[in-house]
């Protein structure tokens, strides 16, 4: 049977804008449409024309929209239900918004509405950012500063206006923060605890919350202060202010410290402050190769780790010494385990399959990753890398060992992030697929408020192609995931991992573990062994 | 100067949201007080137009 050609149409939208979480659910519901084969509704930057263009949904038309611009693409197997899908689509972006209570206009309309308003997330676009803020902090609400692309002069008036009225500015770039027992952004259900957590890296800020939280610790509070903040720029201004109010929190007993390698200047203020300004217990988590010397006076409450895994182990042995080691067991699974698990998933790869890749959302497990491989297999190629040597020359094609931040510009330009939307990971899964040197794909799988509503689910009809694509040129493909997230998520943990399960999928405890794993399966477990103990022994904390 | 950050872990949270919905939504389902502002960006004028503006103004 000869397959009918499909007809695809453009139309721009000039000068029309929703932001992408709308644009999302608009694609999601023009697929529906009757006749329509594959829709899609975008902003027209250069990142969605590519996507498009992957899809075979751009059209020359379509070629020629801006990134202020609106597109919208339909595929359909006839010229009629082509136009009909448009007609509908045009009808769905003429429907006023499901009207919602409480919902104004302008900053001073909802502030004279909410009389006490303490707290204000702002995710509009960076160049419009700056003066909403600066009018937020006068008026005395901390802020939670999602929008990104603010320059480090406009962060620094910010925060430095912040610091003087003794209120937050979390951000920019920042998407995650729990207050007062609630989810900020892109958080996890968690339980209230003793644990307080100050965080220049989302993902890291959830993964470690989410560990101690399933390991029965609580959080009291998390605050992210976006990844800019630990640069010689903005000198810590937020981190410090952060831990100087855990400090005085009397329900935090222990803070933990989390960022990717600060500034050197800026790594040396926090540490100082922490050593000379504070007396709680404290576990710091730079995610480095190299670990700072505590000074002896504080090592009986300052504590230096590698990795979130070992800042999670750290802190749970900090703050609840009680804890039964029964009880971390199911977080830290020995090298023999690892060993069995990549001996099994390793036992039919074909002699080509070689290499190591990771398709990420959460930027800083990549990173945690990328720390991990480093030591194991050395050179390890990015479009986040850890050296700029090892930058990929094309983020969409990944080269012998590869770990892809697909959270990062290139990916994400007038797009959801992927944690909200699986299209660019999906189609990424399928030509890594395709690679037979491939030996297996990691993936994380962000749970919580703010990310995908069934994000395994939406990965198992991709999982499944990959595994037939592997299949039909007589591979298999093994996968390794890990699931950050909570039983009390909205997405509960077990169910989330039970999925992948269920499609051959081998889930990991912690990221860490994964990262590990994923080394084994693709060298066939012959790894050096000195640099596997120096992992175990130096990265993944006292066990 | 801590005490602002204290009091905003221990008061009832009271959220202004201004831009992605999502965020509103997440906030609602835990039955967080929030009021959402509908942020729209200024119109981008056509550069002929803008010059006409700028020249009257």
């Amino acid at each position: 049977m000869i397959e009918q050609l499909a007809l695809v149409k453009n139309v721009v939208k000039r000068n029309f804008q929703r932001d992408s979480v709308q644009l999302l659910r608009l694609s999601e519901e023009a697929k529906k449409i009757h006749g329509v084969r594959d829709a899609a509704l975008v902003m027209g930057t250069v990142t969605n024309k590519e996507i498009l263009t992957k899809l075979g949904l751009l059209t020359d038309e379509g070629r020629a929209a801006t990134s202020s611009d609106m597109l919208l693409a339909v595929m359909a197997d006839s010229k009629q239900e082509t136009d009909d899908g448009l007609r509908e689509i045009e009808q769905m972006l003429l429907r006023p918004p499901t009207a919602k209570a409480r919902s104004y206009y302008s900053v001073e309309a909802a502030m004279q509405a909410m009389p006490g308003a303490n707290l204000a997330i702002v995710s509009i676009p960076g160049e419009h950012a700056k003066d909403i803020v600066l009018k937020l902090l006068d008026l005395g609400v901390s802020v939670l500063l999602f929008s990104d692309h603010i320059s480090p002069e406009v962060e620094l008036e910010l925060k430095q206006s912040a610091k003087t009225k003794g209120l937050l500015v979390m951000g920019p770039g920042a998407g995650t923060s729990i207050i007062g027992g609630k989810a900020i952004g892109f958080a996890n259900v968690l339980r209230k605890g003793k644990v307080g957590i100050v965080a220049a890296a989302g993902t890291g800020l959830q993964e470690v919350s989410v560990l101690l939280s399933e390991a029965g610790l609580g959080i009291s509070a998390g605050l992210g202060t976006g990844g800019g903040d630990v640069k010689t720029k903005i000198g810590g201004l937020m981190t410090l202010q952060s831990i100087d109010a855990l400090e005085r929190d009397p329900e935090t007993d222990t803070v933990v410290v989390v960022s990717k390698p600060p500034d050197n200047d800026v790594e040396q203020r926090i540490l100082d402050h922490i050593v000379n300004k504070t007396k709680k217990h404290y576990v710091t988590c730079f995610l480095g190769p190299e670990s700072y010397d505590v000074p002896p006076t504080v090592r009986f409450r300052v504590k230096g780790t590698k990795t979130l895994h070992a800042a999670f182990y750290e802190t749970a042995l900090t703050a609840a010494p009680q804890l039964k080691a029964q009880t971390l067991r199911r977080f830290m699974l020995s090298r023999d385990e690892l060993i069995s698990i990549a001996n099994s998933a390793a036992s039919e790869l074909k002699k080509s399959q070689r290499y190591i890749r990771g398709l990420y959302t959460g930027g800083t497990l990549e990173y945690e990753t990328l720390i991990i491989l480093r030591r194991l297999i050395g050179q390890v190629y990015s479009n986040a890398p850890l050296e700029p040597g090892l930058k990929l020359p094309d983020s969409y094609l990944s080269m012998k060992d590869s770990i892809i931040d697909l959270g990062e510009e290139e990916f994400t330009a007038g797009r959801a992030h992927p944690m909200i939307d699986p299209t660019i990971r999906k189609m990424r899964f399928v030509e890594e697929a395709k690679d037979p040197e491939v030996a297996v794909i990691l993936m994380d799988i962000m749970l919580g408020y703010g990310s995908h509503p069934d994000p395994a689910g939406a990965m198992l009809g991709t999982i499944e192609e990959a595994k037939k694509i592997a299949e039909s040129d007589g591979r298999v493909l093994p996968i390794l995931a890990h699931v950050c997230g909570t039983e009390q998520d909205p997405q509960p943990r077990s169910e989330q991992e039970a999925k992948l399960k269920h499609a051959g999928v081998h889930v990991l405890p912690t990221n860490a573990l994964m990262a590990i794993a994923g080394v084994l399966v693709s060298r066939r477990n012959a790894v050096d062994e000195d640099a596997l103990n120096d992992v175990y022994a130096n990265f993944l904390g006292s066990f | 100067m801590a005490e602002n950050i204290l009091k905003l872990f221990t008061s009832e949270l009271k959220v202004i949201n201004i831009g992605l919905e999502i965020f509103r939504d997440a906030l609602d389902a835990q039955g967080v007080d929030v009021a959402q502002v509908s942020w729209q960006a200024p119109p981008k004028l056509e550069k002929e137009y803008e010059d006409i503006l700028s020249k009257i103004l």
